[in-house]
């Protein structure tokens, strides 16, 4: 049941990445100012999509983890921050190679690319965390409190950082007043966004079936050293 | 703009993201054959001590 | 009830603050190691740029600031680890002082030594980088104040949640610094701005704001999760 899930999340994924990877590619005009390279967007902004859920739907878990006392919550929480964090290595990436043509530099310590940066750090400090603890309940409580203090931070300099200097582009979706992409160029990104939640979908079940699977072998250990 | 920079640093763009995924998969394998591997040991242990007692 | 409730969490705040300082007063390990680490990096820093220049001024509140995260990570790093010893965390967890009071009274202990590390190499930075900030003193000392209560803050409780882990020493600053970030960003601006001779007026107090809220958040988050993350 799970095995088809993954496969039918994997196939769709696969179909409207290339649907879109062939209509973005051949269909969509240059952008009048940046030509070429504003494509970046279609994988940069669904890839921040689906790393900022992630990133709240792993508070969640970690709260309910807290609530609950289930392991089940904790490797659930585990796993998706995993695969945020994977997302949001795709958008600094991206977003790098995006600034290296229009701006001309890699890196700028603009508002949007820190408080990325910083989220990436906090991140993999939770990820740090969770490898040097062995202790599955002690890993599970420790590494949901880390995850709420670093989700708060996170809102905290996003708040802050608004003022600060920002040279990143504003938010392009016409959701938001002032969008100035054109009705035909806009679809695309959210065609791309479904798709890799899909595809975040797929990784966090397999994740998950891993973090179930060394569960076992640690209860398997105990088991064979009560004999 | 140079067009064909332009053009290429997109692919590269695509690329990264594709890699890194990708990257992420192979990581993910990695560990689901370790992860195979130590609970066919550890079920083969619990069997051997079982059977001994 | 209410009243001799909050009367008995005060006291063993205090009775845990009390304890802590005068175990540090008598040995002055942590005190002295963490001053001499400051002024060396004081020292360190006059090589990397030119320490009589004007760009002194506008990088001042950031030096001073890794100086002072950097202290403060020597004192934090012992705060709960000096007390695996002998069983003592498991003492102080199982006496009837509630875990909310064992934070409050181990941060504000942390908080005084901290402040005592800090206004001492302010005078160090003050000495060997002839900066005149005297007209701002009580607005800067009001800055070091709310951004130390922040590092102490999230430092105590990061040293209470990787006490028992194999990598204590590494793990505590991969995690305290990334979630400092905001509230050095904001003491680090206001810093500046101070040294160089403006007042906290309307361009700033924004930060004053952020630097306020992050330790008011965390101080809450803090004394909520502490209980998770000593007793489970």
């Amino acid at each position: 049941m799970r095995n088809k899930l993954v496969f039918v999340l994997c196939l769709l994924a696969a179909g409207i990445l290339c649907w879109q990877l062939y209509n973005v590619l051949l269909n969509l005009p240059n952008e009048k100012d940046q030509g070429a390279i504003y494509r970046i967007v279609y994988f940069h902004v669904p890839a921040i999509f689906t790393g900022f859920i992630g990133f709240f739907i792993a508070l969640g878990a970690s709260g309910m983890y807290l609530g609950t006392r289930n392991l089940k919550y904790d490797a659930f929480a585990a796993a998706v921050t995993e695969v945020s964090l994977t997302f949001a290595t795709i958008v600094l990436a991206t977003g790098m190679i995006w600034g290296r043509i229009i701006w001309g530099i890699w890196w700028t310590w603009d508002a949007r690319l820190t408080t990325m940066l910083v989220c990436w750090l906090i991140y993999a400090g939770y990820l740090m965390l969770r490898r040097a603890i062995d202790e599955p309940t002690q890993r599970a409580r420790l590494s949901a409190v880390v995850s709420i203090f670093g989700c708060t931070d996170i809102m905290i300099v996003w708040k802050s950082i608004e003022w600060w200097r920002t040279q990143h582009p504003a938010p392009v979706l016409s959701v938001r007043d002032g969008g100035g992409m054109a009705p035909g160029m806009e679809s695309p990104i959210y065609w791309n966004w479904l798709a890799l939640m899909c595809l975040a979908a797929v990784l966090v079940i397999i994740r998950m079936r891993q973090e179930n699977m060394s569960r076992e072998i640690d209860s398997l250990r105990r088991m064979a050293h009560s004999y | 703009m140079i067009d064909q920079r332009n053009f290429t640093y997109m692919f590269y763009g695509f690329a990264a993201a594709w890699v890194i995924v990708t990257i992420y998969v192979g990581f993910l394998a990695l560990r689901e054959g370790r992860l195979r591997d130590e609970l066919e040991r550890v079920r083969r242990m619990v069997e051997d001590s079982g059977k001994k007692n | 009830m209410g009243k001799t409730s909050v009367g008995s969490f005060l006291s063993s705040t205090v009775a845990i603050a009390s304890k802590d300082l005068r175990s540090e007063f008598r040995t002055k390990e942590a005190l002295n190691a963490s001053f001499a680490f400051s002024v060396v990096i004081l020292v360190l820093f006059s090589f990397a740029f030119d320490p009589s220049s004007e760009q002194l001024q506008t990088i001042s509140g950031g030096l001073l600031w890794v100086v002072f995260s950097f202290a403060g990570a020597l004192i934090l790093n012992r705060s709960f680890a000096r007390e695996l010893q002998n069983d003592c965390l498991d003492a102080l967890i199982s006496s009837p002082a509630p875990t909310g009071a064992l934070f409050l009274g181990k941060a504000i202990a942390n908080f005084v030594l901290l402040m005592i590390v800090e206004l001492a190499s302010l005078g160090v930075f003050a000495l060997f980088y002839d900066s005149r900030f005297g007209a701002q003193l009580l607005p800067i000392a009001l800055v070091i104040a709310l951004g130390t209560w922040g590092i102490t803050v999230i430092g105590t409780m990061f040293s209470a949640l990787t006490v028992n882990l194999r990598m204590r020493e590494m793990m505590l600053p991969t995690l305290v610094y990334p979630l400092l970030i905001p509230a050095l960003m904001a003491a680090m601006t206001l810093t500046t701005d101070l040294m160089s001779g403006t007042p906290i007026g309307k361009d700033n107090t924004i930060w004053l704001r952020v630097l306020i809220g992050f330790d008011f958040i965390y101080s809450i988050l803090s004394v909520v999760f502490i209980d998770v993350v000593l007793v489970g």
